[in-house]
């Protein structure tokens, strides 16, 4: 292995240090970016090639229960995607659901060398360590969910905002997480009793909590631990008709949240595609008048600046729906005439109601799925600050992790997307302002939305998202001469460099070429752990251990990741939240 | 690691899906003395670990070095040309993802104790979904526990006492607020234990479940009585589970593996679909060896299938029916066989025995059982949640991580150490 490297005469897209297409070399030494390399540094030219940080994904479901549940009951969406074993490469599968050297070797073939999973049940955390040590190549995060469990609840309804802080504090060192996650706040608990919630200030079933109390109570107790990535949040009322409008009132009741640090945003609203749904002008909320909210939405992302987002873009073809909201799964399963594959997982005081999967086929002719289609490309083409926004599938949700070159090639082309409208149900037009924007992301805006954005939202970009003295060397080179290529006019070209760089770094160390992975290197895990003061740890400690013994059905003792599994590969990032008063 | 007192809390047992792990397990010197919390089969397995041990490889019955019976076994897997690789259901995670590793180098099939007990329940779920549930919930909400085609009290003798007949948040009294059913053939153990018992003919299954789906849905029904049952009295069946609060069912082999097999999941999983559209409920497979559900869960990410994987070709391919193991070696196609941590001439059929006592066999386990005694090559192993750690699943999806109590036997070492060794000398004669 090469210790220092210089890369020459490449075409640098840097947004975090204004570089915009520049013609530089960049200098590696023991896997970080540096000012020069060496004497006998390995030179590799990149003459007529583009070159990127490497893209920064901090929403994609490869890890955990939900994604086995799902490869296991859908054989069908491997089977014919198989990945085979090369003398330095482990054998897989994939299709939407890669299994894990794939999902590991696909991305890096892709460009992207950090990616989080957005949902992780903490009390299954073990599960996910041992999967990550099977899925190579990446530095990886997890975000724990606390949006529905009985531990946050009993904190929420005492307003006892630093016990909840506490909580998450003791979470995140215990299992090793990145940050908080909240999916239906309340509504999955209601689950658990047949039921959901929609407004505000429904009620939760046994508990004095609402969706109101349970979102802001969390973010507050974010801040006040000064997490690095804000609280990470899906909505209640995913998918349904007209929820931009309920979207757009959750972020209002989140604005009262203050930051406490330097970062203005408070909250990241995940794959907006399914929370933005419009209806048309004096329509119901149903699915036959469903619009396009994409505009509705930029409008208030333009106005209100509290908060960051992403898109979850659906991408047509086979994909694998699964979120924490058990009764958004519910729900699908239901339109398909109760013939889908339904899988619901709850999770021990946790995640009581549960985790939803359902296969489903995002269809261009139908009139729904053009719609949601449209929606997070008008939004993605009508916002003016493209560092508060990062390109997603939700994968697999909106389709695998696969797709992104195509989303990125229907930003990037408006003569893409004039090929796919011809293609898709006639709504996307008729419901959407999508034929008059003639925008097209530049090579530094898909910089920007895929590395540089991403990795501030996620308080990474320190080592994350640039090619600055400092960063790691996570580097993605493109296969083509970003002067001479006319991408907008040629978007299966698109589509073919965005696919398979020409190469990529993962800390230094080249592990793939022009899409064939040679190296397999051991990912590493991103995590945050806040320290508290002597008096809230003793407290945290005796009052988790009261109500884990009473509720769960394992040990208390037997909660927490062990070392073993850990402390080759995580990288935690200690944080001082020891201000928090018992 | 070893208490300084010797005495280990909080242990997780390694026999049965339950994964209880509240045992103490006390240790004094080279022996286990007692085990408290844990049923008397716990017991036998933790206090007894040292019983009837294969203490030294053998090969042809001979007693060898480790070294000396990996270079055998080697031998018999270079010059195969259709290994078989199965087991792995009574062994931590980490020796499975070394097998799925030694299976995909060799072009091997690799294939779990899944492919006898809840395979059909995999393929129903492939059918139709699972909507399951997890113990802790059950204990907090459910009101109404189905056992079907289950013995518990003989399978999983913790399963009621532990996580069932206990209080939970919304059930204060257990033996008042929460009914348990059992629906089975015969009178068992169980059958004693629970306040209903169903008895159905047997081989009616699939009827009784599709009956209680029509009468769920509302449906008339133009018989007198099905499985046995009256339809009056299967209708107040269907009432009680729509009025639940919150049900679960659990269901054993006598589901899965009775007339009908994946096709009785399928509609047990579609019948507690069909009520969720009324309350909640929830299903889950009494799953059999400690760690059945990690075997699935860890092929599963690495290969994409949880059970019936072929390497052939360089890549897993998923075949129940054609690489699973008993069929396998009933159509006489696997030359040899590595078994870890599971005893399959004690359980295959007979024309699939007969094939394997024709081929050379390499025997991975703690102690003596009938595959040791066919085999050419027998490699004793520590026991992985008493001599070695590692990490489980239990039945409802939950990891635990399992402790090392107690020293192994000199010179015994775990599964994935020895499948390790097996790798690296398979990996250097390939080169």
């Amino acid at each position: 292995m090469t210790e220092h490297i210089v890369l020459k005469n490449g075409t640098i897209f840097d947004p975090m240090n204004g570089i915009d297409g520049e013609v530089m070399d960049i200098c590696i030494s023991n896997g970080k970016i540096v000012e020069s390399a060496p004497a006998g540094a390995k030179v590799i030219d990149l003459k007529g090639q583009a070159v990127m940080a490497g893209g920064v994904d901090p929403h994609s479901h490869i890890i955990g229960s939900k994604l086995n549940v799902a490869r296991l009951t859908s054989p069908e969406s491997n089977r014919h995607h198989p990945y085979p074993a090369t003398k330095k490469t482990r054998s897989g599968v994939a299709g939407i659901i890669p299994s894990s050297y794939a999902t590991g070797y696909l991305y890096s073939a892709m460009g992207y060398t950090t990616v989080v999973e957005p949902a992780l049940p903490a009390t299954k955390a073990l599960g996910s360590w041992e999967e990550i040590e099977d899925i190579p190549g990446l530095d990886i995060g997890m975000l724990p969910l606390f949006c529905n469990s009985m531990i946050s609840f009993k904190y929420i309804e005492e307003g006892d905002i630093s016990g909840l802080a506490a909580y998450i504090a003791w979470t995140l060192k215990k299992v090793g997480g990145l940050g908080v996650k909240v999916v239906n706040p309340g509504g999955t608990y209601a689950w658990a009793y047949g039921k959901n919630v929609c407004g505000l200030d429904d009620e939760v079933p046994e508990w004095d909590v609402t969706p109101r109390t349970i979102m802001t109570g969390l973010s507050e107790a974010v801040q006040k631990l000064g997490l690095p990535h804000q609280m990470h949040f899906h909505p209640t009322n995913l998918g349904k008709p007209g929820n931009v409008y309920t979207t757009m009132q959750q972020l209002d009741a989140l604005k009262a949240t203050k930051p406490s640090g330097k970062k203005k945003e408070t909250v990241h609203l995940t794959h907006m595609a399914f929370d933005c749904l419009g209806v048309v002008e004096e329509g119901m909320a149903n699915w036959k008048d469903v619009a396009s909210g994409g505009l509705t939405f930029a409008d208030y992302y333009n106005k209100k600046k509290h908060f960051t987002a992403d898109l979850g873009q659906i991408t047509f073809g086979p994909s694998m729906t699964m979120t924490g909201d058990g009764p958004f799964q519910y729900s699908l399963y239901m339109m398909s005439g109760g013939k889908a594959k339904w899988s619901n997982i709850p999770v021990d005081v946790e995640l009581p109601g549960g985790a939803g999967i359902v296969p489903f086929t995002f269809e261009p002719k139908s009139a729904a799925n053009a719609v949601q289609w449209v929606g997070s490309i008008e939004f993605a083409l009508s916002i003016k600050d493209l560092w508060r926004v990062f390109l997603s599938t939700d994968h697999p949700n909106g389709g695998p992790f696969l797709k992104y070159p195509l989303m990125m090639s229907w930003l990037m082309s408006k003569k893409q997307r004039d090929i796919w409208l011809e293609k898709v149900h006639k709504f996307a037009s008729e419901r959407s302002t999508i034929a008059n924007i003639d925008r097209e992301y530049s090579l530094n805006d898909i910089a920007i939305t895929t590395r540089a954005a991403p990795a501030k939202i996620l308080g990474l970009e320190k080592t994350k998202g640039h090619l600055g003295v400092g960063a790691d060397a996570d580097i993605a080179v493109y296969g083509f001469i970003p002067e001479k290529t006319d991408l907008a006019s040629n978007p299966d070209l698109i589509l073919k460099y965005f696919t398979q760089t020409q190469l990529t770094f993962k800390g230094g160390v080249q592990v793939s070429k022009k899409g064939i992975v040679g190296k397999q290197l051991q990912s590493r895990v991103i995590s945050v752990h806040p320290e508290l003061n002597e008096d809230l740890d003793r407290r945290i400690n005796s009052e988790l251990e009261e109500m884990m013994s009473k509720w769960f059905s394992h040990s208390f003792s037997n909660y927490p990741v062990p070392k073993r599994y850990r402390e080759h590969i995580e990288m935690p990032t200690v944080i001082d939240a020891t201000s928090i008063q018992a | 690691m070893t208490e300084a007192n010797n005495i280990h809390k909080d242990v997780p047992c390694t026999f049965c899906g339950c994964l209880c792990d509240d045992l103490i397990i006390e240790v004094e010197g080279d022996r286990i003395v007692k085990n408290t919390n844990g049923c008397p089969i716990s017991k036998e397995r933790f206090v007894g670990h040292m019983e009837n041990r294969c203490l030294e490889p053998t090969v042809k019955g001979n007693t060898v070095t480790l070294e000396k019976a990996v270079e055998r076994a080697v031998e018999i897997i270079m010059s195969s040309k259709r290994l078989l690789i199965y087991g792995l259901s009574s062994t931590e995670n980490d020796a499975q993802r070394e097998a799925y590793r030694l299976a995909e180098l060799t072009g091997s099939v690799v294939d779990n104790t899944t492919s006898v007990c809840h395979g059909p329940t995999i393929l129903g779920a492939q059918e139709s979904g699972e909507a399951t549930t997890a113990l802790a919930e059950v204990r907090h909400r459910s009101d109404l526990v189905i056992y079907w085609g289950a013995n518990p009290a003989a399978a999983h003798p913790r399963h009621i006492p532990h996580y069932i007949r206990q209080p939970g948040e919304y059930i204060k009294d257990p033996k008042v607020d929460r009914k348990i059913w059992l629906v089975d053939v015969r009178a068992t153990t169980t059958s004693r234990m629970v306040d209903k018992f169903i008895k159905i003919e047997p081989g009616t299954d699939l009827e009784v479940l599709q009956t209680l789906r029509a009468l769920i849905r509302g449906n008339k029904l133009d018989v007198s009585e099905v499985g046995g049952i009256s339809i009056p009295d299967l209708e107040e069946i269907a009432t009680t589970m729509k009025t639940a609060k919150y049900g679960a069912l659990f269901f054993g082999l006598g589901l899965t593996q009775s007339w009908g097999r994946h096709r009785n999941i399928d509609a047990a999983i579609r019948l507690i679909q069909d009520l969720n559209a009324h309350t909640k409920w929830g299903l889950m497979p009494m799953r059999g060896h400690y760690n059945v559900s990690g075997a699935n869960k860890t092929c599963t990410w690495v290969t994409g299938y949880p059970y019936a994987v072929d390497f052939a070709r360089g890549y897993p391919r998923f075949q129940p029916g054609e690489y699973t193991a008993v069929d396998m070696l009933a159509r006489g196609e696997a030359d040899a066989l590595l078994n870890i941590a599971a005893d399959p001439v004690a359980h295959f059929p007979r024309g699939a025995v007969s094939h394997l006592m024709s081929i050379p066999v390499i025997n991975i386990d703690p102690k003596f059982n009938m595959t040791s005694q066919v085999a050419d090559v027998n490699i004793p192993a520590a026991i992985a949640g008493i001599e070695c750690d590692g990490a489980a699943t239990r039945m409802d999806g939950l990891p635990l991580y399992l402790r090392k109590v107690i020293e192994p036997p000199p010179g015994v070492i775990p599964d994935r150490e020895i499948l390790k060794m097996i790798i690296d000398a398979v990996a250097k004669e390939m080169k």
